[in-house]
């Protein structure tokens, strides 16, 4: 087996979040890569959700799109935004929010809107439903790849709130319990029950402290010693591979 | 029940300047790009444009330069990329624009179905989504609200009820009784928040079909107005179960798109220099390019 990715033990890690039985909504990209790998290993038995209407979908083909045909296939519901993100999200029945993000900030706060570099205002995809989810599910994790820009102390524009001034989501008067993980191909970050002010908790291998901190555009919190992330099993690595990215659309 | 088949142009004839459309499209899946390019043949303009996830159809309404006010939740071409058109013109400030979220303007369609006034939410709180509506044209169509029994906060905002709602569909008999298969986002919602209903159907079927499995039926006649049935409708989108995105269009797309100067290049080549829909698909490449695209029945795409 050839060498193992940082990308691999990104979405390993997202995957072992997951709990078997939960229902998640899954964001496009690298949350349907972890979802699938979760789902086919230690949790069969979760329930993911697409903002767009579709329940427990298993594609064959890796899908790189929301309103995808691809990612429709072999669903066991077909619905729609009211279903999934009125009567499942909005009624507070969604364990996981599992999105990608342009930035995430030390509070969590989340921005898909738009980049500003050096004045200029450039616009992106906007919420759709990332500012649905964020508000609403029981928790929330957003897997990305680790860029100092993409992390930085404060989101350039507050698309979808966290711990939005570290405030308590019950002060925010948000209904959902907020961040819970930002996991990235350098290491895996958790919120401090306090301050709600990001925290690491462990490094992936091949990554040192000191390159996440040159890396990361907020203060981290750093435990005593960071553990080290675990390593995605043979089993996890040849699901990866062969079945839910064998092109390497995510992975590559 | 009448029979309500019609053509794209005579529907967009009856529809003013100025209309509140909203449409049916999410990104690269069911645009109504027979209705859009003949609005933009027919250059209605100043148009109020409402949509959950706005994609190729509302990029090219804008691109046309005939929006006035767009009220959308985001907008993507999925793996194509950013909606080009859209995105600039909210960097340039061309046009008045209301940044919601997926849920929130699924929600007040859904006000405006029920016949309520308003909804409340619990989405957008402590958002500078939130805050950039107020500060905006939008700050009259919300109002922070507390529920009258418990106390909790809510965000309240007023209904959406479009002039005109416009949604493609796999079939519909000749009365306007509706199938959509695959998932459905925000159309049923939108489609019933509208004062008209017009439904593009990629083909017609007998009533009698509709009647074998009415639970299939995800808008019933009495509510559509027109019918407009045309093949290939939302060509270059896909249509669940009948054909693919068209890839090699899409590219071509977005090289015009991406480019201010270019997009009205595009416009002429492929809509004003076509006469109809049908004209527009012999151009893209006619009967052997289309079948090309065709889906797999059983996959669906």
């Amino acid at each position: 087996m050839t060498e193992i990715r940082a990308t691999e033990i990104m979405v390993a890690a997202g995957a072992r979040e997951l709990k078997d039985s939960e229902i998640v909504v899954v964001g496009i990209g690298l949350p349907q890569v972890a979802c699938f790998l979760a789902k086919g290993t230690h949790a069969p038995g979760l329930t993911p959700l697409l903002e767009i209407g579709v329940a427990n979908m298993r594609p064959l083909h890796t899908p790189v799109g929301l309103a995808y045909s691809r990612i429709f296939y072999r669903a066991t519901c077909w619905s729609g935004f009211l279903d999934v993100m009125g009567m499942n999200l909005h009624r507070g029945v969604v364990d996981t929010g599992f999105l990608g993000a342009l930035e995430v900030d030390r509070f969590g706060n989340i921005n898909t809107t738009l980049s500003r570099e050096e004045g200029s205002v450039r616009y992106f995809n906007g919420s759709a439903g990332g500012n649905d989810v964020a508000s609403l599910a029981k928790r929330v994790i957003v897997i990305m790849r680790h860029e100092k820009r993409k992390l930085p102390n404060a989101v350039a524009h507050l698309t979808s709130p966290g711990f939005v001034g570290g405030k308590t989501r019950q002060e925010l008067s948000l209904r959902g319990g907020g961040p819970h993980r930002i996991i990235t191909d350098k290491c895996v970050i958790g919120f401090d029950s306090a301050s709600r002010s990001a925290a690491l908790l462990s490094l992936h291998e091949g990554a040192s402290l000191e390159d996440v901190l040159a890396n990361t555009g907020f203060p981290l919190l750093l435990p005593d010693k960071p553990s080290l992330t675990p390593l995605p099993t043979a089993q996890e690595l040849r699901l990866l591979r062969e079945e839910i990215d064998p092109k390497g659309v995510y992975l590559g | 029940m009448a029979q309500k088949i019609t053509g794209a142009a005579d529907v967009v004839r009856t529809i003013p300047d100025g209309s509140h459309i909203a449409l049916g499209g999410f990104a690269i899946a069911r645009n109504v790009i027979a209705v859009v390019h003949e609005l933009i043949r027919q250059n209605k303009r100043n148009l109020t444009v409402s949509q959950g996830v706005a994609g190729l159809d509302t990029d090219l309404l804008v691109g046309a330069d005939l929006v006035g006010r767009l009220i959308i939740g985001g907008g993507s071409l999925d793996r194509f990329g950013p909606v080009h058109c859209i995105n600039r013109a909210r960097e340039t400030g061309s046009l008045a624009f209301e940044d919601w979220t997926s849920l929130s303007i699924c929600f007040r369609y859904l006000a405006g179905a029920l016949g309520l006034s308003f909804i409340p939410i619990k989405s957008l709180l402590a958002s500078e989504i939130l805050e950039r509506l107020e500060r905006g044209g939008a700050k009259r169509e919300l109002s922070p609200m507390q529920c009258p029994f418990t106390g909790e906060a809510y965000l309240a905002m007023t209904a959406l009820t479009p002039d005109v709602s416009f949604v493609h569909v796999q079939s519909a008999d000749a009365e306007g009784n509706c199938r959509i298969d695959g998932p459905r986002w925000e159309n049923e919602e939108q489609a019933k928040a509208a004062r008209r209903l017009i439904v593009i159907a990629e083909e017609i079927v007998p009533t009698e079909a509709i009647q074998k499995e009415p639970g299939r039926t995800i808008i019933p006649a009495h509510r559509v107005e027109a019918v407009i049935h045309q093949p290939f409708g939302a060509h270059p989108t896909a249509v669940f179960g009948r054909y693919d995105y068209d890839a090699a269009h899409l590219k071509l797309y977005v090289d015009h798109s991406k480019r201010p100067e270019r997009i009205g290049e595009y416009i002429q080549n492929y809509i004003l220099s076509t006469r109809n829909h049908d004209a527009y698909l012999e151009k893209v490449g006619g009967l052997r390019h289309l079948e090309g695209l065709k889906a797999d029945p059983v996959l669906g795409y």
